[in-house]
């Protein structure tokens, strides 16, 4: 029985693993569509973190340089976003889905040179721990501190947005920017914050795909978590708790069919691949259902364009 | 403590359009201050400069006889200058706290006990930690002015503050702005309304196309003489003559109609019941909304509703969409007339063409039959005395009361039996107002009815045959319009009622 239980454990380690990334990206989506700005370049935000992130820690043999540089070039292709959104006005889901397509070809090319070449050890947090104590031990420890990072992330997401005044007036701005604009609150500024800080934070899930999940280079290896991410803020009602809690569903059940293919169920593996996929459509039809709850709890200027009267 | 505001040569130009041309007035505490003008005159660019949001192109601003530079909304804020926009400048998804801690440098609990004293001090009631968005517009506008009270402010500025408020409302405004102006706040306030001119302010500066055109004091004015400076000319005042329509025929009967709405932002319309004579105008009344919206769409067939409810000349159309009701010979001009009524990027004779059904023949085997729609786009134009002979301009180029000319004229030339307008002079300066009330008339005259919903009383009184209130969804008793007063039009819009 106890091996069983440890079993679990191990289990549900792994489904805290597989949701990171998600958490990640999706708390950093959050920020930046709180201010109003709808960012759809996540996926390719992410990619370019990963192949930075690597390539860094071939080059550099440093795994907090490689950390660190994932995070400054999530930032710099969400500097390219702001620059267009904000400074030359573009429209956002424009912008956002060439974003995503520019980070993935980019990082394709990058990443030529980078196949094949083994990833370094990341260092996991209290092993002896996570081995001594049955259940609770693979569960609570022996993870990389990306991972505690991330699960700390949304609470701490939450208590800023709600009881800090930047969180309010990143709030004002997204409810109406006019009115944020009129009480001198410098819209643009704030939202170049917050584009720059969801830059960053996906860079930071792409880095943990790279150089710890699956610790090499991959063409393409985020494979639609960026999308994911997306969905989930929506789904979420733009809550950070509610991201945690759905990165989790969509973890778990990515980490299950997984198992299920592995016990050789007589389910297509192609069906069961794109059980987390359809679990989110899903996921999200249900919740929608309540139109009302999302309308109040949506960034009201989400997606539009601020123009300053001069 | 007192305070002396004077902005000396002020003008500032928008491409096309000069919006102050060297403005100069002055203005000290103790006073209330009206700016007097039509829309587009330039009052509201001119307070937009005094709150720092547009930067003059010339021009300076003395307070105290210190010129003072504001280059943003902060600035005019650290000098104490204090303003309530027309449109509400809150976050509707905030609480009422939140929204007045964003822009205050004290701790919340200072803060609240702040606005608790200003809360008594005013006999202002407002839940302080509700969202914003549940608020009465009455309310919003108190959340903005307690904003403003909060920093001291030497110079309160108002800018059309009425256009949303019930009658009730606005003699609680007043008061509390002549409360403001003896605690030695010197008040500005914008308006294009000449009733409030003379029963709050002391002086009055009337402003016409972007020029200071006379400053006197209020008690030395009039109603006809300040209307006449407004607009430049002298106004022959409509009339209508009362019918009466006892023995006419019932053209539209609404029974028992009801209306939920899945968006928190609509209003559901409750147990609805009116009936409409030929020849008749049906005025409704009420603040903004309250279900305005709705049941426009509701008759011009943008909502579909169940089958019975609605009779149009005994047919029952509830479910048939606008273009098919149109085939019925229903009219409609709805309130925006830009995202709406019309297409501002297409050209006019465009315009036109969307209006059309079987019998117009605007369309032949599917092609536009271009020369047929500009023929009739023509006959638009200069039977409804559109200021333009070119259909082939954008309509975006087409100034308000032209482009609502033209919309009217589109829906009134195929001769409907029943035009509902909303708003229809929303906005509108005072020559083209009369030219629309004109036709309102006329079509009365001419037999047909009409149903208009406004949000603008003097209208209402002005062109109704019977008028009603719309309230929260509801519909109040219909009324004999001779029988009706600006007064109980108030207390029914404000949710009170009368015997």
């Amino acid at each position: 029985m106890s091996f069983d239980l440890n079993f679990i454990g191990i289990l549900i380690g792994a489904i805290m693993a597989s949701s990171v990334p998600l958490i990640l990206a999706a708390s950093g989506e959050l920020i930046t569509e709180r201010s109003g700005v709808l960012n759809l370049g996540v996926e390719g935000m992410m990619i370019i973190g990963a192949i930075s992130g690597f390539a860094l820690m071939v080059v550099t043999d440093n795994l907090f340089f490689a950390v660190i540089g994932s995070m400054v070039s999530g930032l710099i292709l969400s500097l390219i976003f702001g620059l267009l959104t904000q400074s030359l006005l573009t429209n956002h889901v424009a912008t956002g889905l060439a974003l995503t397509i520019f980070g993935i070809g980019m990082s394709a090319m990058i990443g030529k040179n980078f196949v094949g070449i083994p990833g370094k050890e990341f260092p996991l947090l209290f092993l002896n721990l996570k081995e001594s104590i049955p259940f609770l031990g693979p569960i609570f420890f022996g993870h990389s501190i990306i991972l505690y990072f991330a699960f700390g992330l949304p609470f701490l997401t939450n208590y800023f947005l709600k009881k800090t005044k930047t969180g309010l007036i990143i709030r004002a701005v997204g409810d109406s920017p006019t009115s944020a604009s009129n009480q001198g609150i410098n819209v643009t500024l704030v939202r170049y914050s917050c584009i720059l800080y969801g830059g960053a934070m996906c860079g930071l899930a792409g880095a943990y795909l790279s150089l710890i999940y699956t610790p090499q280079w991959i063409e393409n290896m985020t494979g639609g978590r960026g999308w994911i991410a997306l969905a989930l803020v929506v789904f979420a009602t733009w809550s950070p708790i509610k991201v945690l809690i759905g990165a989790l569903i969509f973890g778990g059940i990515t980490i299950l069919q997984l198992h299920m293919q592995a016990v050789g169920l007589r389910i297509p593996v192609q069906l069961l691949s794109a059980l987390p996929y359809i679990m989110t459509i899903i996921v999200l039809v249900v919740i929608s259902r309540d139109s009302r709850k999302i309308k109040l709890n949506t960034p009201t200027s989400l997606g539009q364009i601020f123009y300053k009267e001069k | 403590m007192n305070t002396k505001l004077k902005v000396s040569e002020i003008s500032k130009i928008y491409p096309g359009c000069i919006a102050n041309d060297k403005v100069s007035l002055e203005f000290g505490s103790g006073k209330i201050y009206a700016l007097l003008g039509e829309n587009g005159a330039g009052k509201s660019t001119l307070v937009k400069i005094l709150s720092g949001v547009v930067k003059p192109d010339e021009g300076e601003v003395f307070l105290n006889d210190e010129s003072i530079k504001l280059n943003s909304p902060l600035d005019a804020k650290k000098n104490n200058i204090g303003m309530v926009f027309q449109h509400f400048n809150l976050f509707e998804t905030l609480s009422v706290f939140e929204n007045l801690s964003i822009d205050s440098d004290k701790k919340d609990e200072d803060l609240r006990v702040l606005v608790n004293d200003i809360l008594k001090k005013y006999n202002f009631k407002i839940d302080l930690d509700i969202p914003v968005l549940n608020l009465s517009a009455g309310q919003k506008q108190k959340v903005e002015i307690i904003r403003c009270l909060i920093r001291n402010p030497k110079v309160l500025i108002m800018d059309e503050p009425t256009s949303v408020l019930t009658e009730q409302e606005t003699d609680d405004l007043f008061i509390s702005l002549k409360q403001f102006s003896k605690d030695g706040i010197l008040i500005i306030y914008i308006t294009h309304k000449l009733k409030e001119v003379l029963s709050l302010c002391d002086e009055v500066a009337v402003m016409r196309k972007g020029k200071v055109v006379s400053v006197s004091k209020t008690i030395d004015e009039k109603i006809e003489s300040l209307a006449n400076k407004m607009v430049g000319e002298n106004l022959n005042t409509i009339k209508k003559k009362i019918n009466n329509f006892k023995n006419s025929e019932e053209i539209l009967k609404i029974s028992n109609l009801n209306f939920k709405s899945d968006d928190p932002y609509e209003t559901n319309l409750n147990n609805l019941n009116l009936s409409l004579k030929k020849g008749e105008c049906l005025g409704i009344a009420g603040i903004s909304g309250n279900g305005q919206n709705e049941l426009f769409q509701i008759l011009s067939g943008e909502i579909i509703t169940d089958g019975t409810s609605i009779m149009f000349r005994n047919k029952e159309i509830g479910k048939l969409n606008p273009r098919e009701r149109r085939e019925y010979l229903m009219a409609f001009s709805p309130e925006d007339r830009i995202s709406q009524a019309a297409v501002p990027e297409l050209k006019i004779y465009e315009n036109v063409a969307l209006n059309n059904f079987k019998s117009s023949n605007f369309f032949e085997k599917g092609l536009v039959n271009e020369k047929k729609i500009k023929e009739h786009s023509k006959k638009i134009l200069s039977n409804f005395s559109v200021n333009t002979d070119n259909v082939e301009l954008k309509s975006q180029f087409l100034s308000g009361g032209n482009l609502q000319k033209l919309i009217i004229g589109r829906e009134l030339i195929t001769s409907p039996e029943l035009l509902v307008c909303f708003n229809p002079t929303w906005g509108l300066d005072v020559g083209a107002i009369n030219y629309i009330h004109e036709t309102l008339i006329q079509i009365n005259e001419q037999g047909k009815s009409s149903i208009l919903i406004s949000t603008d009383n003097d209208e209402l009184l002005k062109l109704s045959d019977r008028i009603c209130v719309i309230y929260k969804g509801k519909l109040s008793k219909i009324m004999n319009a001779d029988t009706v007063t600006a007064e109980k039009l108030g207390i029914l819009m404000g949710g009170g009622s009368i015997d």
